[in-house]
Order: structure tokens, then sequence, then C-alpha cells
């Protein structure tokens, strides 16, 4: 329902008249109360894999239950680094997600670059398209594409994980909007006049425009792959290749169930996350809001 | 200029990629052997003796310092063990075992679970591996039980497959709760309370009815159990069928017409299903807490049930999971004749590297001499059933079980059983049937399917819904 | 040198962006187009593991011409119960995740939009943190934490005189405790999605608002909500996608490709799993992601008609 409110013209603001400022009201306690709430039931779960983690397997049947933590985590640590080698596969794991990382931002930003500034035949099309193929389920593939990894020898090989990944519909579609949204045509008009070729405007203009951009599609492509489960876990299956998420699926999957440990390799594969995300976390935020307007 | 620039671009990058895609190769005098295992199928303390473990790094360091100390020598230095997929599940790695077979990928070694050996035999399957008689295998098919070396037979008359451990089966009770619900608890009284599965079933409706703590942990277990005792499963012996076929051809399959397979059904039904409470389950005489978990150790602690239906294996689980409950338990047999739960097969992939290689290794594995030394440190039992006369096996006992005679208990239950025919689908029926029973015992069988006479929740329906379920696997009669 | 012919210089110059967008086409034609259009075309046959092998050790398609079925797959496809159940679910799941949680993430977000919060940015962060964390990881601590016997939840249950949920046996308690992982997951970052569009609001509509003397509700009302149309639709674009790709969660839920014995949390994704790689049926489990794909595009066609008559509405 359109109410006139509405569809007041922008240049409202520009009247004459003195507004007095909208009341928004002040911070109630209870907005604290509430976010503080909501920051509990995020940091609940990873409190409780501690707990879990760390007082040892018969813990959890103590009634009341174990709700602090114990003093077993460290022999856990070393229990699971006994299973599967779990260092190994964080290793692994910053090293394939990196690789992807990297080759994804260059290959979208170069491809964003050409769909927002570039004058080319079927633009609009290849756009279209580009987000169209989001809406494709990936797991179709998957029976295709695990033969072909056989057939190529790449199980066990980490380019079965990065050759797939180099280059995304997702990344192509935000550095499309955020090189539409940062760079003025103007600039790029004069550096065309200047005679700059495409590829150095696109080095000296465009990059050094796009970088903190850039950086938060790295991260959640850096992100993705570190979180990936289904695909890794199809086609690793030597232990030394492990990246985290198969790692705990090997524990989590394996005949013998223990709480303490799989909660425990839990924690393990996120820490080195929740640590980069100390120095990241803002970055991200003001790239999901950033992406959220511009999307 | 510009396009100078471009081509160095995509030609930088392309180099980048071509880095990626180039395989590192290094020639290498040495054997490396790509071993694919699940599970505990491979155990470090004794393939480290065999060759150099690559991979598992735990495994390697362990294996490092015993040669530092002096400790280890290793038999094949020259062998490389890169040892794959362990401690994962079956479904799992067999899928990508077959997927990778008749590809490059393929291992030098892998290991199949029973219950999709079926699935290996089949002619189409069977050819991606080598016929291990061309190897010299039938000159040590004698050690084996023949039961069990059977198995690896393929249908078209290969042997793809020499098996590792053999499971057996007893039933683990605890002496304490016997003797608190009026049970016996010596040893051979308590065989004598269950010849059969009906009376089975009749003592745990009995020991309930004098104590709090449930009769078995897990009754689901009985189907596979029950099944293994006998003669055939889901693939008829006498026309060496896998006769499934898609439902509504009007063909019954063996899978569903066995009637050993629905006696089974029905026993295990009863066992999860002892009470009714407006025609939905309210009693039984298992828990329903899934088995081998930190839940399930945690249950034997706190005394929530009294016996375990277990393979030899599952007595580590016990002591692992419920180190408190030591001198509390004891030992009897399993109701029946003979049983065994679980095991697996060593097989050579056709396109494997290192053929010979591999069969000196896998008939090294599974040789008398290091079947006994992992019965020893695991407690797999082996499948040589001529060490079963050694004083090793024929005296062992564990004081955890009340120093029942365990060696004796698994080598007669091991003996007793005849081989049965797998089939293809063994292991996706195995999961419909077992999601039948539990949705038994759970009370959530609530669909009666089309042409059924029968109630919601009952046996029957569940037994309907089964039947549908393997018709829908589909599989023409091959 | 003429203007004009300058311009189409430049223009012909930037022909080179098809250079620049050829990785992604050759990249999508390889690891998107290929095994897609393949598995459309397994769909069609009656594909299982010895067809598998007899194929690739021969190469001859006439291994394949045998195993042609026709829409057969398709046709059964149609009359099967589990696939109607697993859409069923899948939807149910999505509808039991999303609702409530786009309802709490505008509420969270409203809070954080007052400009008077202090160490907002601190509440913004925090507040992303789950995202970040693996659904693997969330699925195992949410499977202890609703595990019947020993779970979390059920203990409180107990305390306050409660007796145990069957939070994976029952139908819609396994589709709550699955929801549950979603929006433990999800919470924090659509909240943040909301906060940058009602931020991004011209304050001049607030402003005249309230010299209209309109009320705190009716500003929520009138003012906000209308111009988050647009974030609401794409939040549930995104989240529909997301959840017709559910199988995670119930996956490591119920440790089994079933979705529990009764099939009571059996999602689309997982069945496609369950007939391609346990029960290894190739050609049914590739029909079945034809079906999802199917699935996915009338939902995506449902989606842009509600978008567009919302943006008609709006520009009335």
């Amino acid at each position: 329902m359109a109410t006139p409110t509405l569809n007041l013209p922008v240049s409202a603001a520009a009247k004459p008249v003195k507004i007095k400022k909208w009341k928004r009201g002040t911070v109630s306690p209870g907005t604290y109360g509430a976010l503080g709430f909501m920051v509990f039931l995020s940091a609940f779960p990873f409190y409780w894999m501690f707990v879990v983690a760390s007082n040892g397997s018969d813990a959890i049947a103590k009634i009341p239950p174990a709700l602090v933590p114990g003093n077993t985590f460290g022999d856990v640590v070393q229990e699971i680094n006994d299973m599967v080698p779990f260092w190994q596969a964080i290793t692994n794991t910053i090293f394939v997600a990196t690789v992807i990382s990297v080759f994804n931002v260059f290959f979208s930003a170069l491809a964003g670059f050409a769909l927002a500034k570039l004058r080319m035949p079927g633009k609009k099309q290849m756009l279209t398209f580009i987000i169209g193929t989001m809406m494709l389920p990936a797991q179709l593939g998957v029976i295709f594409m695990f033969m072909v990894m056989s057939w190529l020898n790449w199980i066990n090989d980490f380019r079965a994980l990065i050759v797939p990944a180099i280059v995304g519909a997702f990344g192509v579609f935000w550095m499309r909007q955020i090189v539409d949204s940062q760079i003025p045509n103007e600039l790029l008009e004069a550096a065309k006049i200047d005679g700059a070729s495409v590829f150095r405007t696109f080095m000296n203009i465009v990059v050094p425009a796009i970088l903190p951009a850039s950086f938060v599609l790295g991260l959640f492509t850096f992100l993705g792959v570190w979180n990936d489960y289904l695909w890794p876990s199809l086609v690793l299956n030597d232990a030394n290749r492990y990246t985290v998420q198969v790692a705990i699926t090997a524990l989590n999957q394996s005949y013998v169930i223990n709480y303490a440990r799989n909660m425990a390799a839990a924690l393990l594969g996120t820490a080195p996350l929740l640590i980069l995300f100390i120095f990241v976390g803002r970055r991200l935020v003001a790239g999901v809001m950033d992406g959220a307007v511009k999307g | 200029m510009a396009r100078r620039h471009i081509v160095a671009t995509v030609i930088g990058s392309a180099l980048v990629l071509g880095a990626l895609v180039a395989a590192p190769s290094q020639a290498a005098p040495k054997v490396t052997l790509q071993v694919w295992g699940f599970g505990n199928v491979f155990e470090p303390n004794i393939v480290m003796k065999y060759g150099m473990i690559k991979g598992n790094k735990s495994w390697e360091t362990l294996q490092q310092s015993l040669i530092k100390k002096k400790k280890l020598k290793v038999l094949n230095p020259n062998v490389t063990l890169v040892i794959s997929g362990g401690g994962s599940q079956p479904d799992a790695a067999y899928f990508k075992l077959s997927a990778a077979l008749p590809g490059n990928a393929a291992p030098d070694v892998a290991a199949v679970e029973m219950a999709y050996m079926g699935q290996t035999r089949v002619k189409s399957t069977a050819n991606q591996f080598i016929d291990l008689n061309t190897y010299g295998a039938n000159k040590i098919k004698g050690e084996y039980l023949p039961f069990r070396y059977e198995q690896g037979l393929s249908a078209n008359g290969k042997q793809i497959g020499i098996p590792t451990d053999v499971g057996g089966l007893a039933v683990a009770y605890r002496t304490d709760l016997f003797k608190k619900a009026g049970l016996p608890t010596a040893r051979a009284s308590v065989a004598k309370l269950w010849p059969t599965w009906e009376k089975f079933i009749a003592t745990g409706k009995k020991f309930q009815a004098k104590s709090s703590a449930a009769f078995i942990d897990s009754s689901g277990n009985m189907f596979q159990a029950i099944l293994n005792q006998g003669t055939s499963k889901y693939s008829n012996p006498k026309t060496k069928k896998y006769d499934y076929v898609r439902a509504g051809s009007g063909f019954k399959s063996f899978a569903i017409s066995n009637p050993a397979v629905k006696r089974a059904f029905k026993l295990t039904a009863d066992a999860g299903c002892t009470s009714r409470k407006n025609g939905k389950c309210s009693g039984s005489i298992g828990t329903k807490i899934p088995q081998y978990n930190t839940g399930w150790g945690a249950a034997i602690e706190k005394n929530a049930f009294a016996t375990v239906l277990a393979p030899a294996w599952a007595l580590d689980y016990i002591t692992q999971f419920a180190p408190k409950s030591r001198g509390k338990w004891d030992v009897a047999a399993a109701p029946g004749v003979g049983g065994n739960l679980g095991g697996s097969m060593l097989t050579i992939p056709k396109k494997a590297d290192n053929i010979d290689a591999a069969w000196k290794f896998i008939k090294w594995y599974l040789a008398p001499t290091q079947q006994l030394d992992t019965f020893k440190q695991y407690k797999l039992f082996p499948t040589t059933y001529k060490l079963y006369k050694q004083p090793a096996i024929k005296n062992y006992k564990d004081r955890f079980f009340n120093n029942a005679p365990l060696g004796v208990i698994y080598a007669n239950s091991a003996i007793k059983l005849k081989p049965i025919l797998a089939g293809p689908l063994d292991r996706a029926i195995d999961n419909q049937y077992g999601a039948a029973l539990s949705r038994v015992s759970f009370g959530n069988q609530t669909k009666v399917e089309r042409g059924c006479k029968a109630k919601a929740q009952t046996t029957e329906a569940a037994w309907c819904q089964a039947v549908s379920d393997i018709g829908r696997l589909g599989l023409s009669g091959k | 040198m003429g203007r004009t012919k300058q311009v189409s210089a430049i223009a012909r110059q930037d022909r080179i962006g098809l250079l620049y967008v050829a990785p992604f086409f050759v990249h999508f034609l390889l690891f998107g187009a290929i095994p897609i259009v393949f598995t459309t075309f397994l769909a069609f046959f009656n594909a299982d593991m010895d067809l598998y092998y007899e194929f690739m050790d021969t190469f001859d398609p006439g291994v394949l011409g045998n195993a042609f079925i026709g829409f057969d797959n398709f046709r059964e496809l149609g009359s099967d119960p589990y696939f109607w159940l697993a859409l069923k679910n899948t939807f149910s799941i999505w509808a039991i995740s999303t609702i409530p949680q786009l309802i709490v993430a505008f509420g969270i977000a409203s809070l954080l939009a007052n400009p008077n919060l202090r160490a907002s940015v601190f509440w913004r962060t925090l507040l992303m943190v789950p995202n970040i964390t693996s659904v693997l990881a969330v699925a195992i601590v949410f499977q202890q934490i609703f595990d019947r016997d020993f779970g979390m939840v059920n203990t409180l249950l107990y305390y306050v005189g409660r007796g145990p949920v069957e939070w994976t046996n029952e139908t819609l308690p396994s589709h709550f405790a699955i929801a549950m992982m979603i929006d433990w997951r999800w919470l924090g970052y659509n909240s943040l999605i909301f906060l940058a569009a009602i931020l991004a609001i011209p304050r001049e509509l607030y402003e005249s608002a309230s010299l209209d003397g309109a009320s705190r509700w009716q500003v929520t009302r009138f003012v906000t909500i209308p111009q988050l149309r647009n974030t609401i639709t794409f939040m549930v674009v995104i989240g529909t996608i997301g959840g017709l790709g559910l199988f995670v969660e119930p996956l490591i839920y119920g440790g089994s490709y079933d979705g529990g014995a009764n099939n009571q949390f059996l999602t689309m994704t997982l069945y496609l799993y369950k007939n391609a790689f346990l029960n290894m049926r190739l050609g049914y489990g590739a029909a079945i992601g034809v079906g999802i794909t199917i699935v996915v595009i009338v939902v995506s066609i449902v989606n842009f008609l509600i978008t567009r008559r919302i943006a008609s509405e709006d520009s009335k």
C-alpha cells in the first residue's frame, strides 16, 4: 500500500521549513538486553563445543550436565591428531583457499570490469546469463565431475578442488556491481583519450579503486572454500590431503562416534577463521552491507 | 603495446594454470603402494612393520620414532605405503572406490566392506579387479575360514578378495544387572537361557520385568545377526541370480520372498516392540541409543542396558567407551548357531600400478602371523582358522570381561557359519529393512502401503513399506 | 584524427573485453554446462555401475544404446512418493527457517539502526560470527544439542518437567531442529542486510513522517517496510535457492542419506545422493537432479513475478 508519505519528492528536505529532528528515541536498556541475548545465542554453540570437548566423553551424561570447561582439551586434541593429521589439513586448506581466492578475484575483476565499462556486443545478455547460472543447483553436475576427476587422475589432488573453483558467477556479478558504482566513466574516458590501453586502464585505474572490494570478495571466497564439504570429501581420500572439513567428516563419520572428539574438531576447524575474523570482521561486515545495498 | 600486455596477462595466467595442471612427476625407483581402506581395516602397529608409512602423519611419526629407538625393523624399506581413508565410513569409501576403479586414480590395494561385496562380485565390477588366483591365491586358500574366503569369489569365478578379520558373534552381558534381576550369571547357564532368538527375546522381557534397565542396547542389530546364521539372504542360492526386479513387474524378488528374511524381520520387530499403547509401540527390550558413540558408553556406565550383541571387535569399543564398567561384564554364546557381523576383503584393482607389490603386501598382511598379531593388539578375530588351536587364542581371556574364554567363544561362533550368496544391492536392502525396523520401534510407521492389509504402526505395515521400497531400488534381473 | 574515428577505435579496442570475460565462460562451459548437459543426458539411461564400467572399459556407444530407456526415469520420478515427500520436507524446513528468521532479523536490524546505539560496530561484527562457521561444524554441535538422550535441549526440558522431545524421530521437531541450524548461521547475516537497507532509506522520509506526527509503529509500517521490499525479495530468493539445495544439515543430523527412518527429513538433494551414491542408480539420480532444477526454475519464475508485481506497485 502506497501512502502519501512515500511519494514525497526527495527534495522535501530542501524545504525552507525548520524541521524538528524526528525523535528516534534514546537507546533503552531493553535494546542492549536484546542484542546481548542475540550475541549470547551466537556465541553459545562455540562455548558449548569447548565445554564438551574439554570435559571428556563421560561428562555429557552427568546430571546436571557439565556447564563449565574441563581440563581434557589437550588430550582430545592429541587424540584427534592421532586419527587425522589435523594441522596438515589446516595448512592444506589455507593453501587451496588462498589459491582459489586469488584466481577468483583476478578473473572476476577482469570480467566485472569488462561487463561494467567496456562497450562490447551482447553485454546485457551476458550479464543476464551469468546471473541465471547462479540459479543452477551445483549438485547437479557432481556425478559427472567426479568421473572426470577420476579419469584425469586428480583424485587426492588439490587440482580437483582448485580448477573447478577458480572463477564463479557470484564473483563476476559482484565485481561488475562494484566497478559499475565505484569508477566514474569520465575517468576511464580520459584515460582512453590519453591513449592508455584497456589493460593498462584496468591495472592503473580500476584495480587500485576496487582493492578494498576485492579483498572482501577474496575473503568470501576463502571462507567458502574453507567451509566446503561435499566436493572435497568426494575427491580427497588420502588423509595427508584432507581439507579441514574432510578431516572433521572423517572423525564424525567413523564407526565410532566420540562427541568430545567431534566437538573439539569442529572447534579446531573454526578457530583459524575466528582468529582471522578478529582482524577482518569489520571489513567483512562492511562488505556484506555494501553488497546488500548494491545487490 | 596494449595487445602485448593483454597477451602477456593471458599467457601469464595460463602459465600459472599450467603449473597447476602439470602433474609433478618424480621418478621413483622404489615402490609406492596406494592403499585405500576405511574404518580400522589397516592397523598402524601391523602395517608399519611392512613398509615405510607415508601420508598419515601420526603413524609416520610413530614409525620413525620406533625405528630410531631400534624397536622396529621395517621389512621392506623400499616399499612406501600410503594408507588412505582410515576411520572413514564404508559407504563413502565404497562410492569413491567404485567411481575410481576404471580411471587412472585406482589404488593398488582396496578394502571392500562385506555389505558391498555383493556389488563387487557382479561380473562387470569384478572385471575391474585382478583375479588373485592368477597370482597364486589358491595356494593360500586353505588357511582361511571357507565361508569368509568364498565371499571373495566373483560371479564369474574370479577370486577378487582375501578376507580380513571375522567378527564372530557372542552376547556380552552384565553380571551385576543379571544378578539383580534374578537371572543366572555363570556363562554356561546364561547361554542356556537363550538357545534360540525367541528365547532370547523372552529372557529380555523377563529381565525387564524385574529391572529398570533395558535388556539390550539396540535390538535392531538382531536382524543382521539372525540372517548371517542362515544360508541365504537376499539372493537365491539355487538360481544364483540377483533377482531384484522393479516393483510392479509382478515378480517376487528373493530379497522379499525368502522366508529367512521375513523371520529375521519379525523376530527383530518383536524385540524392538514388546508392548503397544493405542497401537503405537511403547515398550522394547532395547534402548534407542545409537551404538558405539559417547552416549552409548555413558549409558553403559549408567547401567542403562544389560547386554550387547557383540562381534569380537565390539568388545574393544566397550572397553574404550565405558572403562568404568570393567569387571562387570561376562560373555556367553549368542542365540542360534554361530554368528558374524562385519568384516571386509582386500582387493587389487585392475588398473593398479603395482600389482605384484600389492599382492605381496596383502599376502603378508593377512597371513596367520600378522592376523595373530592384529588379534593380540586390536581384538580383531583372525580368519586364518588354524590359529584357533594355538594357545594364544585358545587360552585368550580378558579381565574386563570377567576372564571369559573369548578365544574359544569367538572361534566357536565363527567356525560354524556357512557361505551366503551376496548380491549387488545388499547394502541398500539392509538399509531399507533397517529403517523399517526402527520405524516400528520408534512408533513412526505412519504409512500403510496400498494393498497392504495392516494397520499403521504394525510390523506388517513396516514390512509392506520395506517391500515396496526395495522394489523401488530397481535393478533388472542380472 | 577525427573524433568519430577515435570513438570507433576505442569501441574496437573495447572488444578486448570479450577476452576478459572469456575465462568465466570457458570455465562455465567446462565445469558448469557440460556436467549439467551430461547429467541431463544420463537421466535418459538405465545407468548403474555396470554401465559405467562397461562404457569406461570400451568407450563403445553401443553399450549406451542398450541402456537407453527414454523417459522411464522421469515417469518413475513423477510417481515416486519419496521425491514428493522430499519436496514437501524441503519446503517445510525452508518455511520454518525463513519466515521467523526474516521477522527476527528485521527486529535486530531495527535495534541496530538506532543512531544512538553505542558500540554499533561491535554488535554488528559479533552477529556475523556464526556465518563464518562451517555448516558441518554447526550440524555437529546442533546434533549434540538436540540429542534425544543426552542433548542440552532435552535436559533443560527435563528440568522444567517436560518429557523428552523426539528431535529426530518426529517430523515437525526434526524440521524445527534443522531450521534452527540454518537460522543460527544466517540470522546475523540477514540482520546486516536489513540494516544496510534501513540505513539506505532517505532520512527525509522519516523526517516528513515525523512531521506528519506518525507513531513509531506507523513509521515502521508505512515507511520502513515498503522501502525494504526489494531487500526482502532478495533475501527470499537467495534463501530459497539455498533452501532447495539443503542437504548437509539433514545428512549429518540423521547420519544417513535416508533423512530419518521414516524419511521425515529427507530433502530433495539428499534423495539425489541416496540414489546416485548409495543405491548406485546414476541415471535415476540424474533424473532427480533434473527434477530439482525444474523446481528451482519454477520457484525462480514465481519469485520473479512477485518481485515484478511489488516493483510495479511501488511505482504506482
